[in-house]
């Protein structure tokens, strides 16, 4: 099959970019207020689980991508248009990042610049890379995922140092007991960030190592839930439940409590660095993975729908609402209605149908 | 004209002297030497520098015999003393016997040329040639050949000599401390440079010729055993395949082996010294020389290369590592510096503390541009300073720099033009790119940061982010003969690290320095060197599913 390969390092920070997203900076789980960060890491647990099936899948076809095994599986009548759904879906979640990404840095910076260019811009910087091939998007995320860790790090120290930080905003944990968490894992977390994790079923061919493949990426996920509940405990502690809630972007008014001595203040540009890398590594993951399954199911060179696919992402993002709050509306049905069939009911008939041909095929010894 | 003898003589095809009319009897060896020697003046049409002397050999017998070389090209002792001093000394007694012996008529053919290169001569490099491209182009670079009457072939000597520039330090990479032998016009003197320093029968070397009209001499040079057999075989490769006319310099060269051509960035590292170019060696790379320019390249070369000076390595480790740093800053500084006060003022003011905006927003008050209007007009004028001040005599250059920077810097500021902070930029930013000691990296950086002026203009810290992400990830498609171009860090090698950005002492880098352990290490990252389809851009290359687009990525870690 395909002679790019990923290293497992290249793959771990692509997962953990793709995690942290736009995730670092919107109000995650905000649903369980305080305990929001309890909510992430149970959404976690959730999305590993999930990500086991997936893995499963993977390591009873680790050539072949989602949309190839869907057909295999399911035959070609019903395998075929599954497989164009999916990747009908990879798009729409590409345009909706796109979409998040350059309306959210409308908000933070940008704020006469038409979304239009932005999203133009950005686009074309992941058609660039991906243009390059899928190995430099694992490369290049190599370096950016050390440059957000190293804003990271600095961002903590930083308010540390200036004494923001209070934890007492943080107790009582599980004030109205588990219930809200709960209902914030079920209503959100288990599928933003972590069910999207569906899309690196297209990318899994391509690891170098089958066998530590799906562990390093289920590590990453797990480091990078750990990280936004970090964060998220982070903007919890500095500004308090009530601000966080209302807040569409916490991180920001959390970062620009850094103030020592006068000098280093308002670094929250650092936090829309962060911003636009998450949402470009984001974007382009999803962008990748739908390429991956138009040119292994429609059997044509990856580089030639690059551009056409590009277009079809930067309309369906500017298209697909007139104003933000409409957009956040349609996600939040999306993320009912149509999401789970993909993200969960489908993997698990393709685990099930695996494992029911494994079962009743599996040569019997002697 | 003899032209039946002449085609007797010569191999098929290889007769005909280039550039010859078709239809006229090619010009070749004659069997009198007169003839000869007509041809060789009409093949040079008639050239004053062609020198010949005509000599009898033999006492008694008389064979017409003529010694030609070109003038300033030959070494003018070597041809006196060992090619026509030996042939009038010797000849007689020699030709005597072999009369007397003759009569026996046991040798065949004529024994003549044998004989004269057997006992006559006292050159070092002599050999019998048969056929008159050779000899012309044994002529052309400074041999003398030598005919002889009924003789269809020459004696080449080899007396290449003539003016040449004396080995001294190198103009460009200066070191504090370190040797000051540089690489000259020469490619023989830069051989034996090399060979002086690396006294190792591993250490082998090929020549080969390019230019189909220059016929240039291009040497390459590796450690048997230490740089990869593939590697070797591929830039061997590559280099059979070029077709060209002319080579002047080894930039003609680099143009056409490297991987890919679209870039700014450099992929094959040159370099006029000596101790850098053994010390590649070393590690493994191979070195190619080309006659007639003093830079050698060295390949394959990653980003990290190009922020190396020869001096790390003679200075102590913590100072070497502190003045890499300062080398990487500088590029930081070189191509993200205007583009970032761009974006600060323009865009995001609020994160400058606000004494210092105070004081920059006073400054800029009475500046009728817009700020990247004035970057841009101070960027283009630091550039023509700084070409011109390349281009000029050394000592004007020095005027130039002093007018451009003192005077026209006061007074653009005191005009009232340009903010003086916008000054203070555009100088560091020059003077980053002077820190950075490979000048093709420098240039590189110089571009790019115009398209980071133009991105942060247009979209602030966001277009600056854009274009890093960009940027990275068009380094990360490049390789350089396989390795690619961030090699330690992407992918990741930890033993790599060691001499990149650090330059750890040589008691921990030392020990795995030894060429055995290299070897072993090294095919890891070198074994990936691909064919030339990297050359091609993308879009050329057919049938590329993700599945069969193979050929970059493979085996990069396991």
């Amino acid at each position: 099959m395909g002679k790019v390969k990923f290293g497992l390092g290249e793959f771990f920070c692509l997962t953990v970019l793709f995690e942290l997203g736009t995730a670092l900076v919107v109000n995650l789980g905000m649903e369980s207020g305080r305990d929001a960060w309890l909510s992430i890491l149970l959404g976690c647990v959730a999305g590993l689980i999930m990500f086991t099936g997936y893995a499963y899948l993977y390591r009873k076809q680790p050539d072949l991508p989602f949309t190839a095994y869907t057909r295999k599986l399911l035959g070609k009548y019903i395998g075929t248009p599954v497989a164009l759904g999916y990747i009908i879906l990879y798009i729409n979640l590409a345009a909706r990042d796109l979409r998040d990404g350059s309306t959210m840095l409308a908000m933070a910076t940008m704020h006469n610049t038409p979304l239009f260019i932005l999203s133009t811009l950005m686009l074309l910087s992941g058609a660039y890379v991906l243009h390059k091939g899928l190995e430099v998007l694992g490369r290049t995320s190599m370096v950016f995922a050390v440059v957000v860790m190293l804003i990271g790090l600095f961002g903590t120290l930083m308010l540390m140092l200036s004494g923001t930080i209070n934890l007492n905003r943080l107790l009582p944990v599980l004030e109205n007991g588990i219930q809200p968490v709960l209902a914030s894992v079920i209503h959100q977390n288990y599928m933003f960030p972590f069910g999207e994790m569906v899309c690196f079923t297209m990318l899994m061919p391509y690891l170098a190592n089958v066998k530590k493949g799906p562990w390093v990426i289920a590590a990453a996920m797990l480091f990078s839930a750990f990280l936004l509940s970090f964060t998220m405990a982070l903007n919890i502690s500095v500004l308090g439940e009530d601000i966080v809630e209302r807040s569409p972007l916490p991180l920001m008014p959390t970062i620009s409590k850094i103030s020592i001595s006068d000098f280093i203040q308002r670094v929250d540009i650092f936090v829309v660095m962060v911003l636009i890398i998450g949402v470009f590594f984001k974007m382009a993951v999803f962008f990748a993975a739908a390429l991956v399954g138009i040119s292994e199911l429609f059997r044509m060179p990856y580089r030639r729908m690059l551009y056409p696919c590009a277009l079809i992402i930067l309309f369906t993002s500017m298209l697909d609402a007139r104003s933000f709050i409409e957009h956040l509306d349609e996600g939040g049905t999306l993320l009912y209605r149509v999401y789970p069939y993909f993200m969960v009911v489908i993997p698990v008939v393709l685990v099930i149908v695996t494992a029911v041909r494994d079962h009743f095929s599996a040569p019997r010894p002697g | 004209m003899k032209s039946g003898a002449n085609r007797k003589a010569q191999a098929p095809g290889t007769g005909s002297a280039a550039g010859q009319p078709p239809g006229s009897a090619p010009l070749g060896l004659a069997d009198t030497v007169a003839q000869s020697l007509i041809n060789l003046q009409t093949e040079l049409g008639g050239s004053p520098d062609l020198k010949i002397r005509r000599i009898r050999l033999g006492g008694d017998s008389r064979i017409e015999a003529a010694a030609v070389h070109l003038s300033g090209l030959a070494d003018t002792v070597a041809v006196n003393e060992f090619v026509i001093g030996s042939l009038l000394d010797n000849t007689d007694d020699l030709l005597r016997d072999k009369q007397e012996d003759g009569a026996g008529a046991s040798r065949e053919q004529s024994p003549l040329p044998q004989v004269i290169l057997s006992r006559a001569l006292a050159i070092g490099d002599a050999v019998l040639q048969e056929e008159w491209k050779e000899i012309m182009l044994a002529i052309l670079s400074g041999d003398t050949a030598i005919l002889m009457e009924g003789c269809l072939e020459a004696i080449i000597c080899d007396t290449r000599g003539g003016e040449q520039r004396a080995v001294s330090e190198p103009s460009s990479q200066l070191v504090v401390r370190g040797p000051k032998d540089g690489f000259v016009e020469s490619v023989a003197t830069n051989i034996s440079l090399i060979r002086r320093r690396i006294k190792s029968s591993k250490l082998h070397l090929e020549v080969m010729k390019i230019g189909s009209e220059t016929h240039t001499h291009v040497a390459l040079m590796y450690m048997k055993g230490v740089a990869g057999e593939d590697l070797v075989q591929e830039v061997r490769e590559r280099l059979r395949k070029i077709t060209l006319n002319e080579v002047l310099e080894s930039g003609f060269i680099e143009e056409l082996i490297q991987d890919k051509t679209f870039t700014p960035f450099p992929t094959i590292y040159n370099s006029e010294r000596p101790d850098v170019a053994a010390g590649n060696l070393l590690e493994g790379r191979v070195v190619i020389i080309v006659d007639g320019t003093p830079f050698v390249l060295i390949l394959p070369a990653v980003f990290t290369q190009f922020f190396q000076s020869a001096e790390d390595y003679s200075q102590r480790f913590d100072i070497a590592i502190l003045m890499r740093l300062v080398r990487y800053v500088s590029f930081l500084v070189l191509i993200l510096g205007p583009s970032v006060y761009l974006a600060l003022t323009t865009y995001h003011y609020e994160m400058i503390p606000t004494t210092l905006l105070i004081n920059l927003l006073s400054q800029r008050e009475n500046v009728p541009f817009p700020a990247f209007v004035e970057l841009l007009l101070m960027e283009t004028a630091f550039e023509i300073l700084r070409e011109a001040g390349v281009r000029m005599p050394r000592a004007i250059g020095q005027t130039v720099s002093v007018v451009g920077a003192l005077i026209l810097g006061t007074a653009v500021v005191e005009a009232g033009i340009i903010a003086p902070i916008m000054v203070i930029v555009v100088a560091l930013t020059g003077i980053a790119s002077f820190a950075i000691p490979a000048y093709n990296m420098a240039i590189a950086g110089r571009i790019i940061r115009f398209a980071f002026l133009i991105l942060a203009s247009l979209f602030g810290f966001y277009g600056i982010t854009l274009g890093l992400i960009v940027f990275v990830a068009h380094m990360n498609s490049l390789r350089s003969f396989g390795v690619p171009y961030l090699f330690p860090f992407v992918p990741l090698s930890v033993n790599g690290q060691k001499d990149t950005i650090l330059r750890l002492p040589l008691w921990i880098v030392g020990r795995d320095k030894t060429p055995k352990q290299m070897s072993k290490e090294l095919p890891e990252y070198m074994q990936l060197t691909t064919g030339h389809d990297e050359q091609l851009p993308p879009l050329i290359l057919k049938n590329d599913t993700p599945a069969s687009r193979g050929m970059e990525g493979e085996n990069d870690e396991k």
